[in-house]
């Protein structure tokens, strides 16, 4: 319960800071200000909306009224946060923009299906050659059906990968 | 001008689009995890290479399948679904516990059917009508109509009108990255130059909705098997049709008004056709047991709501759900801005679009009735392999709008975000629909206080915009009664 609230003013927090580099940043920008609204007016308002409302959740948080979190098909409202699930999965979204550039979106792609699928509770030899053969289909069907090429990374220059 | 439509609209090539529009749409539905406004817009990149024409009807056809597949996970699944489909879950999901699974299919899809076909007969009739009167709005009028779009969808629905309007302020803040379109100037950009031509709505919708969405149930996600009530029961009895038809007809007119103003979709209409429904029942004692008029009835009015708000999107490019507001995205990209002159400018495509409509209800009905069982296997995927393929195309998605890896970066920045805000009830809508309407709004704010030379009694002084602002004043004052009046009966209770 105190987690969550923390949770909460940090995040209540984040909203008005956003609203107060909105304001702040929206100083620098270049304008004429005569008579005609130029482009600082309307970064002044949402700047200020995201003031007030950051703070009036705050101030919600601080009377005790906390957001209700979302109700979801898969989500089971009688489990703790796993936190560690959440981190591994943005790890493997992480590790899938750096491989892009490195190694070609098909190897890429087919560690983030596999990693989060295992993350997720799949047996890993399953995950494992699924993840291998969506990860080639997108890249055929992409550089053959939507002519649209992938990087192809390490499959550089062979057939039907190298669109 | 409709039959002009439907000879597009029948040509195989369309009807295949048609199709594959409603079979992803129902997927999509019936699937946990991912909505219609998630699809369109991961499918936004991919076509691309497709003709505007094709893409909105595959676009249509995802937005109306949507809705049918939802229902048949609320009825058969064990666990509550998409909010607007949580009242059928109710007397649904009773029913199929009961072992009369296929009377509430049948009546959910058929009613869907009736609903959605009277709706888009009203939207036929009435959207040409509305486009005539909008062409005369100045605007100062589109003004006040988005103000009255921002705050009902931010602070009138959903729980928490602080956290809906924190959400509509982020999603404003989104759309100003980027460079300013009357002057030039860049604004909030940091100095990095892929910043200049802003945060693309693919990214950002992909975002909240994928991303923050398969991060939040990981976090929470119900292990073991996968709970699907067997199908049980008669289709379609006599008694069937005589207690269903009267809720579809009540429903569809319930929610195809409440879908044409901007308050904010289905949820709302499905709500009320439920009371209805409860109220003029002879057998008030089965509701909460499994009745079927609280199947038909909440069914039709999600699906004529659904319906209802392709009348302000298409007269008004007006978006009131986020699913609209990307489908809004969809037209821009292709350089055509929904609004009153698109039945003059894009008649032909509009038409095409409205009869994809009729035949897409046909294709849904079928898809939905005779080959509900297909759709009962696709509920249950095993659900790592769920999330992981969701997080998969997302990547894909967002990748393929610009091919740079710092759209990846903004992906997840955005995906996190959308994951505390599912939280902490800040609900996502409301940041889609900013993101989409922000532009628009300080565009006309501007073009208004540039023709009035600066005086800003020239946004509330047209008629249109005063009684605009009129009943949004109206609307908030009942919202705080109802809200105060609520409260004070739980502190008695």
């Amino acid at each position: 319960m105190i987690a969550a609230k923390v949770e909460e003013y940090a995040f209540g927090g984040l909203v008005a800071a956003v609203g107060v580099f909105t304001l702040v940043d929206a100083t620098t920008i270049a304008g004429r200000d005569d008579n005609v609204v130029g482009p600082r007016a309307f970064p002044y308002a949402v700047g200020i909306l995201l003031v007030v409302t950051g703070i009036a959740a705050i101030i919600a948080t601080a009377r005790g009224k906390l957001g209700q979190a979302e109700e979801a098909e898969d989500v089971d409202e009688n489990v703790r946060t796993d936190w560690l699930t959440v981190a591994k999965l943005v790890a493997v979204l992480i590790a899938h923009l750096v491989l892009i550039d490195l190694v070609g979106w098909p190897v890429a792609a087919a560690l983030l299906f596999f990693g989060a699928a295992w993350t997720l509770g799949a047996t890993w030899w399953r995950a494992l050659p699924i993840a291998v053969v969506l990860a080639l289909l997108v890249q055929v069907v992409f550089a053959y059906g939507l002519g649209l090429s992938l990087p192809a990374g390490i499959f550089e220059g062979v057939p039907f990968l190298d669109g | 001008m409709l039959l002009e439509g439907f000879a597009t609209a029948a040509q195989p090539e369309y009807l295949l689009y048609a199709l594959l529009g409603v079979t992803l749409g129902t997927a999509v539905g019936v699937l946990p995890g991912i909505g219609p406004a998630m699809t369109v817009a991961l499918l936004l990149p991919l076509t691309y290479t497709l003709e505007p024409t094709a893409a909105l009807i595959i676009f249509a056809g995802i937005y109306y399948g949507g809705m049918y597949g939802g229902s048949t996970t609320s009825i058969l699944l064990n666990t509550p679904g998409e909010s607007a489909s949580i009242v059928t879950a109710l007397e649904g999901n009773k029913m199929a516990k009961a072992g009369r699974g296929a009377a509430a299919l049948a009546t959910a899809a058929i009613g869907s059917f009736v609903a959605g076909t009277i709706a888009t007969v009203l939207l036929t009739l009435l959207a040409p009508a509305i486009a005539d009167l909008a062409v005369q709005l100045g605007p100062a009028d589109y003004v006040a109509l988005m103000v009255v779009a921002f705050t009902t969808v931010a602070a009138l629905l959903g729980s928490s009108p602080v956290r809906g309007l924190a959400s509509l302020g982020l999603g404003l803040f989104i759309g100003l990255v980027g460079t300013d379109t009357l002057t030039g100037q860049q604004r909030f950009t940091l100095g990095v130059a892929t910043m200049s031509d802003g945060i693309d709505v693919v990214v950002v919708a992909v975002g909240v909705f994928a991303v923050g969405e398969a991060l939040y149930v990981a976090s929470r996600l119900r292990h073991g098997p996968i709970e699907v009530i067997p199908v049980g029961g008669k289709w379609m009895t006599r008694g069937f049709w005589a207690r269903s038809w009267k809720p579809w007809l009540r429903g569809t007119f319930i929610g195809f008004p409440i879908g044409t103003v901007p308050a904010g979709g289905a949820d709302v209409s499905t709500f009320l056709s439920y009371a209805a429904e409860k109220k003029l029942s002879k057998r008030p004692e089965e509701f909460g047991k499994g009745a079927i008029e609280g199947v038909a009835g909440p069914e039709a009015a999600n699906n004529a709501a659904a319906a209802g708000v392709l009348v302000p999107l298409l007269t008004l490019g007006l978006p009131t759900t986020a699913t609209a507001a990307v489908i809004v995205a969809a037209f821009q990209s292709y350089g055509i801005q929904p609004g009153p002159l698109l039945f003059t400018n894009n008649g032909p495509m509009v038409w095409a679009l409205i009869a994809s409509l009729y035949i897409g209800n046909v294709m849904l009905l079928v898809l939905n009735l005779p080959l509900v069982k297909i759709w009962v296997k696709v509920l249950q995927i095993p659900r790592p392999y769920l999330y992981a393929g969701i997080l998969l195309f997302a990547a894909l998605g967002t990748y393929a709008v610009n091919f740079v890896v710092d759209d990846l970066i903004v992906l997840l920045v955005i995906g996190v975000i959308g994951f505390f805000m599912r939280r902490h009830g800040y609900p996502v809508a409301p940041l889609v629909v900013g993101l989409i309407l922000g532009p628009m709004a300080e565009e006309q704010v501007r073009r208004t206080l540039q023709i009035s030379e600066g005086k800003l009694s020239a946004l509330v002084t047209s008629p249109f915009a005063a009684v605009a602002y009129s009943i949004l004043v109206v609307l908030l004052v009942v919202a705080v009664v109802l809200r105060l009046r609520r409260k004070k009966s739980e502190v008695t209770v």
